[in-house]
């Protein structure tokens, strides 16, 4: 190889370099500054997957990136006519099997990661956990705690209390989604389906339909509140009976 | 309509015949308007109005003689009834049915010549993707800031429907559809596809499904999603009668289609066009069609199921009759996964066959790119319940199904390498098809990395059903695939016109299409991470930038696809002189003249090697 192509290769992996470093940037700033206020164990471990899977994904497309410039800057025919016949490699078992090789480990290591969070997310970390059954109509959400009288539109979480959603719907399918909790699950007619999660932070959050449910689905929200254990039985007593 | 007939009956040297040699697009709609009113007459008098399934039993059985009226109409029938009456066609009759000196006027009939069906298809794509580009303006000015106030939260909710399932029936077609059509049997060698009349029926087919898809408009709309989940869908009026019977239809088109190309493929090649001396774009021609026999297939039985449900008392779907929507998500994503790939590929294996030529270069790694488009394929059988993640279906198969679909990064990682691999250390030549091809690397790896995101459970329990997944398969289906369809009619436009599609117009409306995907998706992700749910006609305010930002860029977007449209038509007609071969390639489309003659080649070509070796004999040809 002669010295004009090492230090076109060199521009090469300079500018992989930085577009990579531009990507791990981008991958640590955009989450926080966009993704809602993370509330619960789930909403933590939903931010760093996406960090993680943002960073490990960046010197892949930093490289294709560089790659594409440094063929627009040093293979680009400027002649006239039709350019002349290229060195016609059709092989290079080397490239070929490093790349199937990265690209094979970066996937197991985000099946590895991606499977252990979503045991996590699975593992019931408390036997008593606080059940709410939700039921979703068009198109409003209804939250019941089981052995209390209590029926409200407003969803009240204790903290640090693993919680069960039992979620059912009345007509269509609506989508139960916890904004900051980072879970949701579908509210089908007929069927109970089960989502837990475990508030870790005091506040408001956002409960919306994710699932086209008709006129009106754009407007199928409901306010939620992460209180103390304290402030929970007293919001609990407090409830009117609904027939 | 009078026009074209007339043109016909000027050109063309009718031996008989009568009837069948006036029949084209404007007797098909006359004949399907008939049929539709005798078979909603006869509904409506046949049926117990009392019966709550009334309505849809005349909507169904008013769409089912539109059909049959059209096919009747264009002539579908013709040949098949011919051989009852027990006689065949002559080969002046052939060559009448293929389009021979019949002009322009071939283009509006049942014309058996691929050629003429792959224009066809261009037009179909192009109307296609009209119909849905201006669906997307309305809803994105819809969006422009929150609120209600351009159009009301029902025609809202129909307009993202028709928009998706439209785009969906464009992107299935804009590639496969035009060049499977026109230069693939060119490039192996064979006069014609293995069943003329066959491709034939599909186009039209095709052309009657889009009606009775965009007629939903006209009865009330589709306010359920494209994806018609089974229990809201069962709210829906007679839209959703349209819509299913769009499907069942159209997968007829698709099936048809399918076989033809794969028989073609399989039999019609020409002596010593071994597989392994077959053009990329051939291996992804055949690998497409094989996913789509298989694939759409569900969605024919998806709909067929709400069909049955609507007009009898059946109740696959319905909870209180003992079904449940989960069967028909299930068969919808049978079909929904691998239909992305039955888009994607052909789009590819043309930039494939675009890179080498370009580049002068043979494409790199050949063997390695084939078995990378039929793993594709296979994964995307095994994938479906990605989609259904957080419907509550079946959680434990979760796990397993996040192995599949994140396999799927490794065949795509080889795309990847297989089209640097082709431009690297090449002569690159910067022509539109190679401005296009830069595009789409670049917005693939967006559309790609996000979504590695989206097939994480934990991350999807956040993203599913947010903007962010809408902003995902917009890279993929308007940066990727729409920029690689865009790429093979730069190509070959030549081949088809006798011209170059204008440069500087294309490169101007590539900047604009290409920024504006930018903008528009790229401000999407980040409604989408903010926790902005799709399919909403209105929005908090919390949204508010980033939909202003969207909006402004959608409106980008359709300036450049519109110079795009002016470019295609002006060039046409009066584009720069290209010659036979203009790019100078080696595939066998390249060596016939241009237009290609009716039965391609007067002496079939022998191969001996295959089509991706430069040298300098290629270059003075």
């Amino acid at each position: 190889m002669d010295t004009s192509a090492n230090k076109s290769l060199r521009t090469f992996y300079w500018s992989w370099a930085i577009l990579t470093a531009v990507g791990v940037g981008l991958s640590l700033w955009l989450p926080h500054r966009y993704m809602p206020e993370a509330m619960s164990n789930d909403a933590h471990l939903t931010m760093t997957t996406l960090i993680l899977f943002s960073i490990s994904a960046a010197p892949v497309a930093a490289g294709v990136y560089a790659g594409a410039l440094h063929i627009l800057r040093h293979h680009r025919y400027t002649g006239d006519g039709v350019p002349p016949p290229a060195p016609q490699i059709r092989e290079n078992t080397k490239i070929l099997v490093s790349w199937i090789t990265a690209s094979a480990i970066l996937t197991v290591f985000v099946l590895v990661w991606g499977l252990g969070a979503l045991a996590a997310e699975n593992n019931s970390s408390s036997s008593n956990p606080l059940i709410v059954n939700v039921t979703g109509q068009q198109w409003v959400w209804t939250f019941a705690y089981p052995g209390t009288h209590v029926v409200s539109n407003e969803l009240y979480l204790p903290e640090n209390r693993e919680v069960e959603f039992r979620v059912t719907s009345v007509d269509v399918t609506h989508g139960f989604w916890l904004v900051n909790m980072g879970v949701q699950v579908d509210a089908n007619p007929g069927v109970i389906t089960t989502i837990h999660t475990t508030p870790d932070r005091l506040g408001v959050f956002e409960v919306r339909c994710e699932q086209f449910c008709g006129l009106n689905h754009a407007f199928m929200d409901a306010i939620g509140y992460v209180v103390s254990p304290q402030k929970f039985s007293s919001w609990l007593a407090s409830q009117p009976a609904r027939a | 309509m009078t026009t074209t007939l007339e043109h016909a009956a000027t050109t063309a040297q009718p031996k008989g015949g009568g009837l069948a040699r006036h029949q084209n697009f404007g007797t098909a709609i006359v004949a399907g308007v008939i049929l539709a009113w005798v078979g909603w007459f006869l509904a409506r008098h046949l049926f117990w109005s009392s019966s709550d399934d009334w309505s849809d039993q005349v909507t169904v059985l008013t769409i089912t003689g539109w059909m049959l009226g059209f096919w009747i109409g264009i002539g579908a029938f013709n040949a098949p009834f011919q051989w009852l009456l027990g006689r065949d066609n002559s080969r002046e009759d052939n060559l009448y049915y293929a389009g021979d000196q019949q002009g322009r006027a071939r283009y509006w009939k049942y014309t058996t010549d691929h050629k003429v069906v792959g224009v066809q298809y261009i037009i179909v794509t192009m109307g296609l993707l009209a119909v849905g580009g201006i669906l997307a303006m309305a809803i994105r000015t819809e969006l422009i800031t929150p609120g209600t106030h351009f159009v009301n939260q029902q025609v809202y909710n129909s307009f993202i429907a028709i928009h998706g399932m439209v785009m969906i029936l464009a992107l299935i077609v804009a590639v496969a559809g035009p060049w499977g059509n026109f230069v693939m049997p060119i490039m192996i060698g064979a006069r014609d596809m293995a069943f003329p009349r066959l491709n034939a029926l599909s186009l039209w087919t095709l052309v009657s499904a889009a009606v009775v898809l965009v007629g939903t408009l006209a009865v009330g709309g589709l306010p359920v999603g494209w994806v018609v989940m089974g229990t809201i869908a069962d709210q829906a009026g007679p839209g959703m009668d349209f819509f299913a019977m769009a499907i069942v239809i159209f997968t007829v088109s698709t099936t048809v289609a399918s076989i033809n190309l794969i028989t073609t493929i399989i039999t019609m090649r020409t002596r010593g066009m071994t597989l392994d001396r077959l053009p990329i774009f051939v291996w992804g021609t055949v690998i497409t069609a094989a996913l789509a026999l298989y694939a759409f297939p569900f969605f024919f039985i998806a709909e067929a199921n709400q069909i049955f449900d609507r007009t009898t008392s059946t109740s696959f779907y319905i909870a209180a009759g003992g079904g449940t929507t989960w069967l028909q998500a299930n068969l919808f994503w049978l079909m929904g996964h691998p239909e992305v790939y039955v888009i994607l590929i052909p789009a590819v294996a043309a930039l494939f066959e675009i890179s080498s030529t370009m580049a002068r270069k043979p494409v790199f790694s050949y063997r390695t790119a084939v078995g990378a488009m039929v793993a594709l394929a296979g994964l995307s059988a095994v994938v479906w319940a990605h989609h259904m993640f957080t419907s509550g279906w079946a959680p434990s198969l979760g796990g397993p199904f996040m192995v599949t679909t994140e396999l799927i990064s490794i065949p795509t990682g080889i795309f990847f390498l297989v089209l640097v691999g082709t431009l690297w250390r090449g002569n690159v030549w910067m022509k539109l098809p190679t401005v296009w091809m830069f595009g789409f690397i670049f917005n693939f790896i967006v559309g790609g990395v996000t979504g590695i995101y989206l097939s994480d459970i934990p991350l999807d329990e956040q993203l599913h059903g947010t903007m962010f997944v809408t902003a995902h398969f917009h890279y993929i289906f308007v940066g990727s695939v729409l920029f690689g369809a865009i790429a093979a009619l730069a190509y070959w436009f030549p081949k088809v016109s006798g011209r170059y599609l204008n440069e500087s117009l294309g490169r101007i409306s590539f900047w604009l299409v290409f920024v504006g995907v930018q903008v528009t998706f790229g401000a999407m992700f980040l409604s989408g991470l903010k926790g902005m749910p799709r399919r909403d006609a209105s929005y908090s305010f919390a949204f508010e930038h980033t939909n202003f930002i969207s909006t402004i860029g959608a409106y980008i977007i359709m300036s450049g696809m519109l110079i795009l449209l002016g470019a295609i038509i002006t060039s046409w007609g009066h584009g720069e002189p290209a010659g036979p071969n203009p790019w100078h390639a080696n595939t066998l489309e390249w060596q016939v003249p241009t237009p290609p003659p009716l039965e391609n080649f007067d002496v079939l070509p022998v191969i001996t090697e295959d089509p991706y070796h430069f040298d300098e004999t290629t270059v003075s040809v």
